[in-house]
């Protein structure tokens, strides 16, 4: 489970580190503590599902420091060792700000100094940041330290992916496309027949953990199944499976997720359940072409808001734009980074920056949802894409198009 | 012997190192190199004293008791002494202790977690000795 050097996965956590510390250095924070889930994920390797922290001194490894009850397994699945991985608990001296007030003031000498913390907000639930209790907790057990808003740091470094990330992810994207074949077979001549949303997240989860996934990581109920009006809330993009059933001439929409070494797997396809009318075509056509347009346009020097305002420019062309969700992406990265597409620095504080201009080797999900509510219609396509120079490169390679099951 | 010797005195320091070295052996310490250290607060004179002791490959190493400033070691366990009077009269559990914030436990408590069961060896060993408090 170990980060090796020798395997395509490989991450120098080290050098990641030190890069985290030179930084530090340069803002004048002396130790930074980590909260956030893609913090946590990004510097130990280690996914972290419990309230977890992680201290960078100025220089050395890290610690991390989680709930008791995971400690053992995260010494065993992250690159920190023993040492490096701390239990907390409701203990004398073992509680969490505690045991990490008193870490943090071994290093920073005679007890005055700059303690970055990661604050803000996020529209991801499971974003991890310093709730207000525990910075009034750690401001008065760092008495005479100053607690510095200092997520930035990650945000810049975390920004652009190395190889082994972008091979997690394709990872994780080949790994659903199991699932998406899976849930093909079952479904199949008329094999959707009598089946529930839920059954079939459950169809396609079991195929991709059987392939090596970890979990449908997704925060939205693992894997997105809607069918019928489901598929075509308007203005939605969020749909946790029910105990619905299937039924004939409804749309399908089979969003499925998959996690390898918090690499992230996150890709949507489409269907018709045994037949179609002429209408239900028509904006299937819709929606395949924009997607095509969309994955064409992506490369370096874009921004989400030019592409955006292309892509609408096509869909309005093509008379289908009031059934369009006016977005096409969001932000990925190693587990815990979801939605935000690069830094913190737009017009409405924690939200993608419209402006911001994609760089070569940044992860996004492409992803782009048409609904049309009034006649219970909708499609929904999400794929993590690693930007290049001149276009994209689409890790899910499962074949695009809306097919009638 | 059935005298009580006085609790942290040199007297009960000796004692208590020779029913150590005659209770535990490498085996039952599961052959643990580590070291633990009891900081007690405002003992009956007035002063604070602690309790050293170490462990090298399961085999007592060092054990001391002293005034001042405790040798470092891996564990360090701090409380009242009247804390850790009762739980060596087996009036508290020492989870118990630590769970109330009686005591306060500073070290990896991963590792911790690994040597409660030699720590409570060693507790019971104290135990037994005759104390006065």
């Amino acid at each position: 489970m170990k980060n090796t050097n020798n395997d395509p996965y490989f991450i120098d956590f080290e050098e990641r580190i030190k890069k985290v510390q030179s930084e530090m250095q340069r803002e004048k924070i002396d130790v930074y503590l980590g909260s956030r889930l893609r913090t946590l994920s990004w510097t130990s390797d280690a996914f972290c599902p419990w309230r977890s922290f992680v201290v960078i001194p100025p220089e050395g490894k890290p610690t991390v420091f989680t709930f008791v009850i995971d400690a053992a397994r995260i010494v065993r699945e992250s690159w920190l060792d023993e040492d490096h991985v701390r239990g907390f608990a409701p203990m004398g001296g073992q509680d969490q700000i505690g045991q990490i007030a008193d870490f943090i003031l071994e290093h920073i000498p005679g007890g005055r100094g700059r303690v970055g913390i990661e604050s803000g907000m996020s529209n991801y639930l499971p974003e991890g940041f310093l709730t207000h209790y525990e910075y009034e907790q750690y401001r008065d057990a760092l008495e005479g330290c100053d607690l510095v808003n200092a997520h930035g740091i990650i945000d810049r470094l975390s920004l652009v992916k190395d190889e082994g990330t972008i091979n997690r992810f394709r990872e994780a994207s080949r790994i659903v496309d199991v699932g998406h074949r899976a849930v093909f077979e079952a479904m199949k001549n008329g094999g959707w027949k009598g089946v529930t949303e839920t059954e079939l997240a459950g169809i396609a989860a079991l195929a991709m953990r059987r392939a090596g996934s970890e979990w449908e990581w997704s925060f939205t109920g693992g894997n997105e199944i809607a069918s019928g009006y489901r598929t075509g809330y308007a203005g939605g993009a969020c749909t946790p499976p029910t105990r619905k059933e299937l039924k004939e001439g409804e749309p399908l929409l089979v969003d499925i997720h998959a996690m390898f070494k918090l690499g992230l797997g996150d890709h949507a396809h489409n269907y018709f359940l045994g037949k179609a009318t002429d209408r239900q075509m028509w904006h299937a056509q819709n929606f395949v072409k924009i997607v095509e347009a969309t994955l064409k346009t992506y490369r370096a020097g874009i921004s989400p808001s030019s592409l955006a305002e292309e892509m609408m420019a096509l869909a309005e062309e093509g008379g289908f734009a009031d059934f369009m969700v006016p977005g096409f992406e969001h932000g990925i990265g190693m587990m815990g980074d979801e939605w935000r597409i690069g830094l913190n620095d737009g017009p409405f504080p924690y939200w993608t920056n419209p402006e911001h201009v994609y760089q070569e080797n940044e992860v996004l999900i492409c992803a782009m949802q048409y609904a049309c509510p009034d006649e219970e219609i909708g499609f929904r396509y999400e794929n993590p894409i690693v930007i290049t120079k001149s276009g994209c490169e689409i890790t899910s390679k499962y074949p695009l198009g809306v097919e009638t099951l | 012997m059935a005298e009580s010797i006085k609790y942290l005195s040199s007297a009960w320091r000796d004692e208590a190192e020779k029913r150590l070295k005659a209770d535990l052996n490498p085996e039952k310490m599961n052959r643990l190199t580590s070291s633990m250290s009891n900081i007690y607060k405002g003992c009956p004179d007035g002063k604070d004293r602690y309790l050293f002791i170490k462990f090298a490959d399961g085999a007592l190493a060092e054990f001391a008791v002293g005034e001042g400033d405790a040798p470092a070691a891996e564990f360090q366990i701090t409380g009242d002494y009247a804390t850790f009077a009762k739980i060596s009269r087996a009036e508290l559990g020492a989870q118990r202790a630590l769970m109330s914030g009686k005591l306060k436990l500073k070290g990896n408590m991963v590792k911790a977690l690994k040597l409660a069961s030699v720590a409570d060896r060693v507790n019971k060993i104290f135990a037994t000795i005759p104390a006065e408090y």
